[in-house]
């Protein structure tokens, strides 16, 4: 379902990372870990399609990009002025898929808020919007990026749900610096930067 | 808000400055178009430089089709550009001495003008948001293609705020139908040149 090949990735004249390769298929969950500015973030964003590599090839998930991959990136963002209940719908509207609210809010423990604002969240309760509005399509490839951090024990009891319910479905990629969320993927890929 | 402050500004500061006296239509009308291009300037990049700067254009890229994000933003550009022109041509005419002798073709050449540059806006701000120098940028990335959408905007509006005559008036047709040829080109273009922006 994913599969790299000689992965490289510069900024200017520095390569922060090159030769990156592995193929996974669905079940897997892959761990990326390095020290602070080895790629971790980028490599995510490749994987996602937000951003290009310098060299290599990717195989993503075939279909809709929308729809098969999801991404909880750190440096992303909710809209301060939606309330989490308008994020879902206006995603759903976006993608054009099924808001699946009530399951959502239910499961991310966000049934409380759905009326709050954005930037009324803490951050914790930001970091769980930003997971629900990456599984709400149900993704194929779904990608998170340091998805324990700021969140309490509750929170991060819903994260290990949230990974070992996408390894049923499809491919899960975590990149962390946390030493406790390793024993969520089954394969561990270490960038040295 | 800013955007909006600064026309209003713009417009009574001139009004003071030209009190009892008359503004002639060149003046007129080149004053109009420099607040509308800073006004459109200010507020415009300001729709991809925010969402860059906030770290919600992650999430718009995820979710949406680039073409959504484009209609999106020049639309609401352009209903912002209409709101603008007709309030500052408002209190122009209002708080000075200026008047309009062919309000059909003052209204074409407004209208084709805003457009062009709502859409023009559009594109510039998109490249310039996720650059590192945005503000620089956005100037030199606009100077060619919004200098002569300007020229064409004084000339459409200039021979309408004079007397006209049938010489006079064939130019600011030619002037207007030259500012919607330019919007339409924009529009049909632009989604397709802001797919490749949009993507890091």
């Amino acid at each position: 379902m994913l599969s790299v090949e000689a992965l490289g990735k510069r900024f200017g004249s520095r390569w922060v990372f090159r030769g990156i390769e592995f193929d996974l298929g669905k079940g897997d969950a892959l761990i990326i870990c390095g020290r602070n500015g080895s790629g971790k973030s980028t490599l995510l964003k490749i994987l996602s399609g937000l951003a290009a590599p310098s060299e290599g090839t990717i195989k993503l998930p075939e279909g809709d990009r929308r729809t098969t991959i999801g991404l909880a990136a750190l440096d992303m963002s909710a809209y301060a002025h939606l309330t989490v209940a308008e994020h879902l719908n206006f995603t759903a509207t976006m993608r054009g898929c099924a808001p699946a609210l009530e399951p959502l809010l239910e499961r991310l423990g966000l049934a409380d808020r759905r009326n709050q604002l954005a930037f009324e969240l803490s951050t914790g309760m930001r970091s769980r919007l930003k997971l629900a509005l990456a599984i709400q399509a149900e993704p194929d490839l779904l990608l998170l990026d340091e998805p324990g951090a700021a969140m309490d024990a509750a929170g991060r009891a819903i994260v290990e749900e949230v990974c070992a319910e996408q390894r049923r479905r499809g491919v899960l990629v975590v990149a962390t610096n946390d030493p406790s969320e390793r024993k969520l993927g089954n394969l561990e890929l270490e960038l040295v930067g | 808000m800013a955007s909006g402050l600064f026309s209003i500004v713009a417009v009574v500061g001139v009004a003071f400055a030209s009190y009892q006296e008359r503004l002639s239509p060149s003046v007129a009308s080149g004053l109009l178009w420099v607040i509308l291009l800073f006004s459109s300037i200010v507020a415009l990049s300001r729709s991809f430089v925010a969402e860059e700067e906030a770290g919600t254009a992650i999430l718009l890229r995820l979710v949406a089709r680039s073409h959504a994000v484009f209609w999106g933003k020049a639309l609401f550009n352009l209903i912002q550009m209409f709101i603008t022109a007709a309030v500052l041509s408002i209190l122009l005419f209002g708080l000075t001495t200026q008047t309009v002798s062919h309000y059909p073709l003052y209204t074409l050449g407004l209208l084709g003008g805003c457009a062009s540059l709502a859409g023009a806006v559009t594109l510039c701000g998109a490249l310039a948001a996720q650059a590192s120098n945005r503000s620089a940028l956005v100037g030199a990335i606009g100077i060619p293609l919004l200098l002569p959408l300007i020229a064409m905007g004084i000339g459409a509006t200039r021979y309408c705020l004079g007397g006209v005559g049938v010489g006079i008036a064939s130019r600011a047709v030619s002037s207007a139908i030259g500012l919607s040829v330019y919007a339409f080109a924009i529009f049909a273009v632009g989604p397709w040149l802001f797919d490749v922006v949009w993507k890091e």
